[in-house]
């Protein structure tokens, strides 16, 4: 798979590129900040491209921006955000304009090959992916009681993961269930909470965490 | 004497003397009415005498110094004398003879000196020959000379000031004054016309009234003296007659132009003391400069108050200003108790009339003082304000600039480190296992430094409310610290300080709260920024930090019992 990486510390940049080659990645190019992200973006036509949320020119939140603008100007081309922010907000504004092949995961994952790899490949395949730290977090928001506490410990486990933005498949994998089972499960969720039906795989991610942030 | 037992003697001699001489005036000419310029006609010397009084009468109601107050009194007694140099006049024949013409340079004397003017060289020059002309020439030297036998008044009393009769001299005394007198009255009229073109429209509003009429007199005064030069001395002819009742006409609209004044300047105090006592009502910020401008009828009216123990000036509202430098604007300082109060910029030529100015030093002061304590009152507070909202502004910026060295600094290092370590862990290969579980354990350790120096740059400062506002703020703290419930937040953007404000409320409550829920709820109105919390399990004291974050942007703190109530300025 051919990814690109964008960070701004050199050491982080470089040794992420040999752990991604190490893991049969193909690295076609490296960058320190949004515009030449963007530049690179066009010429070199990664998979995948590795954002940090904070780069130059601005050492906010350019990096985000950049991959919000890669996800509207190229429909094959993913983004895979690494912050050291835990708000699901960012995670909201990445998937918001197109909930498909863009993922957020904490920085400290860099670290963490098979959640790293796992992340890009689910990206590549067009899926979203949200950190489960921030979900799980959201999940266990102190509430007023609502639709939430009629779920069973079952449900809330198949919620959370879709969240995460895992396919039915996934979840069945990661659950040892079979996937009507699952399939149960989440049409049963979204009965209890009085959400539409998605129209595919990628946009519930962004309804059933707009409703975990709202409720 | 004092200065208000002088000014309440003077009228009372100017008043007995003016009816004492209107006694002997009346008596005069109905003594001999042939020979007066009243003649029989009961309603002209009834409008002589009334003139002559009214003038008096103006002068004691006149707002004008003291010296012109007298000079418009001397000249409407010297007007009653006008007729004293007639046969019928008896034992006042003799002093007739000297005063009779001494009315015009009395009146061109106090109107030369009317709205308080210093006397120019050429006035002084002019009033100089005037007097002469009058007093001398047309007067006691011609006394000296006039012998009514000689003359052909068999009826007259005696000269007491005789010393020969020159019937030839006296001729040619008469034409010689008579001719001087209409050059003054000519000169006069001139001067008076120069100083009403030359004068500002305040100034001209208030002058014109009195010199009008006053010049009119004297010019009358400078006709029957060139219609009396041939025959070389004024007489009671047809002629005369006519322009001596237009001189009593011009005489009282003089009296009325004096009274019309006092008129104007009851008007404005009237006003101003309205004004005093609705001031001393209620006083809003700025409301004294509204009712000045309207009083005074300037509404481009500014007021300023001198700042006491500092250099400069502040408007009503405690705001920093300065007095204008260009010449566009004129600015009047007003003074009380050798202390510079306040200062009115106005257009020019507003105050120049005293009587205004007068009333406005007597009657606005207190209201004026009252006003410069206020307005010094608000720029200290205004300044102590800023300056706590600089503090906490400073303070918001460190722990920002914080937030961001941790970011970019030891958090970037750390997730390096852990990139590094793993790295070190592939080159060694899944069979060499020597360092697996030391190498393992520095994972571990790095991810849990992570996730605390996170936590600890998020409770400096969460970039997430910087970049996203309240309400996303608001719930990553939820997020990280379940106890807390966010309810209804308004998602519209805030100035940073109110933000940051709000949001250090809720944080703070959160951590100084024991055990159990905080609720939060905010919502906007009235441009402001109301956030209620609720906490049933109550909030450790002192609360005091609390209420100085809140006041530094203009807000309220207020905690009762166990919730807090906060309102912000939605601008600060």
């Amino acid at each position: 798979m051919r990814v690109l990486i964008a960070d701004d510390e050199v050491l982080l940049r470089d040794g992420l590129a040999r752990l991604l080659q190490d893991a049969g990645f193909e690295v076609v190019g490296r960058c320190g900040d949004a515009d030449a992200l963007l530049r690179m973006v066009e010429a070199r036509r990664p998979e995948v491209a590795v954002v940090d949320i904070r780069m130059p020119p601005g050492n906010t939140d350019d990096g985000l921006v950049a991959a919000q603008e890669i996800r509207r100007r190229y429909a094959e081309i993913g983004v895979l955000v690494l912050s050291h922010h835990l708000e699901v907000h960012y995670a909201m504004r990445l998937l918001e304009d197109v909930p498909e092949r863009a993922g957020y995961l904490l920085k400290e994952r860099v670290s963490d090959v098979a959640v790293l790899t796992d992340a890009l490949r689910r990206i590549g395949e067009g899926e979203c992916v949200v950190d489960p730290t921030i979900v799980s977090r959201l999940v266990a928001r102190k509430r007023a009681r609502g639709p939430l506490d009629d779920l069973t410990e079952r449900e809330r486990e198949v919620l959370a993961l879709i969240a995460e933005g895992l396919s039915n498949n996934a979840i069945g994998d990661r659950m040892y269930l079979s996937p009507k089972t699952v399939e149960a499960h989440i049409s049963q969720i979204f009965m209890k909470l009085d959400l539409r039906p998605a129209a595919d795989q990628h946009r519930r991610v962004l309804a059933v965490l707009a409703y975990l942030r709202a409720s | 004497m004092t200065r208000q037992a002088r000014t309440m003697v003077q009228p009372v001699a100017a008043w007995t003397v003016a009816l004492a001489i209107a006694v002997i005036t009346i008596a005069i000419v109905r003594g001999e009415p042939s020979a007066s310029l009243a003649g029989e006609s009961a309603l002209a010397l009834t409008a002589e005498v009334a003139v002559g009084l009214l003038l008096v009468a103006a002068a004691a109601a006149a707002r004008a110094p003291a010296g012109v107050r007298a000079l418009l009194a001397a000249s409407g007694i010297a007007w009653l004398m006008a007729e004293w140099n007639s046969p019928g006049a008896g034992a006042a024949f003799t002093a007739g003879l000297v005063l009779y013409a001494t009315w015009p340079p009395v009146l061109a004397h106090a109107a030369l000196q009317y709205g308080d003017r210093p006397l120019s060289g050429s006035a002084v020059a002019l009033l100089a020959v005037a007097y002469a002309d009058s007093l001398l020439i047309l007067g006691s030297v011609s006394a000296l000379i006039f012998d009514p036998r000689i003359e052909g008044c068999f009826d007259c009393p005696a000269n007491r000031l005789l010393v020969s009769g020159q019937p030839d001299l006296l001729y040619d005394l008469g034409r010689t004054g008579l001719g001087i007198a209409a050059s003054w009255s000519v000169a006069f009229v001139a001067l008076v016309c120069l100083r009403l073109a030359g004068a500002t429209s305040a100034r001209r509003r208030m002058e014109l009234p009195v010199l009008l009429p006053g010049a009119i007199a004297i010019a009358l005064f400078g006709a029957r003296a060139v219609h009396g030069a041939e025959r070389g001395f004024l007489s009671n002819d047809p002629t005369d007659r006519s322009l001596w009742v237009a001189q009593i006409a011009a005489l009282a609209l003089v009296a009325a132009g004096v009274a019309s004044e006092r008129m104007r300047a009851r008007r404005t105090r009237n006003r101003l003391t309205e004004l005093v006592v609705e001031l001393g009502r209620s006083s809003p910020a700025g409301r004294l400069r509204d009712q000045l401008a309207e009083a005074l009828g300037d509404p481009s009216l500014e007021l300023l108050h001198s700042r006491g123990d500092v250099e400069g000036w502040v408007d009503g509202e405690g705001r920093r200003a300065e007095l204008p430098t260009n010449g566009s604007r004129e600015v009047t300082r007003v003074f009380a108790g050798g202390q510079e109060l306040s200062a009115l910029v106005h257009r020019r030529g507003l105050l120049e009339d005293p009587a205004v100015a007068a009333e406005l030093a007597d009657a606005a002061v207190l209201a004026l003082e009252h006003e410069r304590l206020g307005a010094i009152r608000r720029e200290h507070l205004n300044s102590l304000r800023a300056s706590r909202a600089r503090i906490v502004a400073t303070a918001d910026a460190e722990r920002r600039s914080l937030e961001r060295d941790l970011h970019d600094g030891a958090q970037q290092r750390l997730a390096t480190l852990a990139v590094a370590i793993r790295l070190a862990r592939r080159q060694l290969g899944p069979e060499d296992q020597r360092y697996e579980h030391e190498l393992a354990v520095a994972e571990e350790g790095l991810r849990e430094a992570l996730a605390e120096l996170r936590d600890l740059a998020h409770g400096l400062m969460p970039a997430v409310l910087a970049q996203e506002g309240l309400r996303p703020a608001a719930e990553a703290l939820a997020d990280r610290s379940p106890r807390l419930v966010v309810g209804e937040l308004p998602t519209d953007r805030f100035a940073a300080p109110v933000e940051s404000a709000a949001y250090f409320l809720v944080a703070e409550a959160l951590r100084r709260s024991a055990a159990g829920e905080v609720a939060v709820s905010a919502r906007r109105q009235d441009g402001r920024l109301f956030v209620e919390l609720e906490v049933p399990g109550g909030i450790a004291e002192p609360i005091t930090d609390l209420e100085d974050r809140v006041g530094a942007v203009g807000g309220t703190l207020v905690a009762t019992g166990r919730s807090l109530h906060a309102e912000l300025p939605c601008v600060s």
